[in-house]
């Protein structure tokens, strides 16, 4: 069959004007949210920054008002914890916005897409790797400080191999997690450029 | 964005442009659940990108890139081929329309063709059977006029061995 043929099919594929109910159902939808997986992810850094928010404030602020403020360093610590996951989810939060452009052309927003994926699986990989040789330098030196008497440095040898094993792992889920979805737009902005 | 005229514009924008949401939709999903999410996830596309909209580009090339970045790129999560929804469970508005039975025939030709090429020849393909001239789909796509003749002569090829395969069985063993 040729194309020509499809088009006069294509063509009567017409369909009959929208009843009212259809057109209170599209209104309804404006009401809603978009459930698709990028907006989905943004609305979650907001929801779980509001509740880090919640429970890291009345923390910080009982170990800086009480105990005569013998644990304000306590408070200094959460707080510091507090700024670094929303340095986090900030950046976060900035990539998944410049994700996508659905106005723009076809093939400048899946390039524009695999850019952008491409840095936020590398931010994520570097974050969540990261994370631990952070906590483990401010544990050392917490215990250095306040507890004298033991000796941390045993526990230092565990960190190479900890954050190797981290990072593999958390490429390993991150892969899994994009992987196929950056093949496909990388198949599919060759396919656009190819001749 | 909850001026009520602004609402009611869009509304009739879509209402209007629905025919090709549809298609779409159908071209880029085959359960009904799946096509019902891209359908709602367009129009989110769709409202969301509609107060920006000027009138520099023609409407038709803003509603097709909107509904072909959404439907290609878009990360969505699929369900598998078998639907967990059945159509007559989902809400009357959301039901999809249905053709007269020997259209439905037909339907089901055309789109099974189609079914066989990759997204950006499907997208091309939408394009041109919807007569847009080449300079509106390199609009659209963001290729060259000469790529777009040369992809079009290909899938024009391909569309022919697939129908004469699936007509007659031609090139099946």
């Amino acid at each position: 069959m040729e194309l020509e043929s499809l088009k006069y099919i294509w063509h009567s594929l017409e369909v009959p004007a929208p009843g009212e109910q259809e057109r209170q159902a599209l209104l309804a939808l404006l009401e809603k949210k978009s459930q698709a997986p990028v907006a989905r992810m943004r609305r979650n850094i907001i929801g779980e920054g509001i509740l880090l928010l919640v429970a890291y404030t009345p923390a910080i602020l009982i170990f800086l008002l009480g105990f005569n403020g013998r644990l304000i360093a306590i408070s200094w610590l959460f707080l510091s914890v507090l700024v670094l996951f929303f340095a986090y989810y900030y950046c976060k939060y900035r990539l998944l916005n410049k994700m996508q452009c659905p106005t723009c052309q076809l093939k400048s927003n899946l390039a524009r897409q695999v850019r952008t994926l491409k840095r936020y699986t590398r931010f994520y990989l570097l974050a969540g790797t990261g994370m631990i040789p952070l906590a483990y330098v401010v544990a050392y030196f917490i215990i250095r400080w306040k507890m004298p008497s033991v000796n941390p440095n045993p526990w230092l040898i565990l960190l190479v191999p900890i954050t190797i094993g981290t990072y593999y792992l958390n490429a390993c889920y991150i892969n899994r997690l994009y992987g196929r979805h950056i093949k496909k737009l990388q198949d599919l902005l060759q396919e656009l450029d190819s001749e | 964005m909850q001026d009520p005229a602004i609402q009611e514009a869009f509304v009739r924008l879509v209402s209007e442009h629905r025919g090709m949401l549809y298609k779409v939709c159908r071209l880029y999903c085959r359960s009904v659940a799946d096509r019902q999410d891209l359908f709602q996830e367009i129009v989110f596309q769709l409202w969301r990108s509609y107060p920006g909209f000027r009138g520099e580009a023609r409407i038709s090339t803003w509603l097709y890139r909107i509904a072909l970045n959404t439907a290609i790129t878009g990360l969505r999560k699929r369900r598998g081929l078998i639907s967990t929804v059945e159509p007559d469970q989902l809400p009357a508005e959301w039901q999809e329309f249905q053709y007269p039975a020997e259209k439905e025939e037909q339907v089901q030709l055309l789109y099974a063709a189609i079914d066989k090429l990759t997204e950006v020849e499907k997208a091309l393909t939408m394009l041109y059977l919807d007569d847009r001239s080449y300079n509106e789909m390199e609009q659209i796509l963001g290729i060259s006029q000469n790529n777009l003749r040369v992809k079009m002569n290909r899938i024009r090829d391909k569309l022919r061995k697939i129908t004469q395969a699936d007509v007659y069985g031609i090139g099946k063993s």
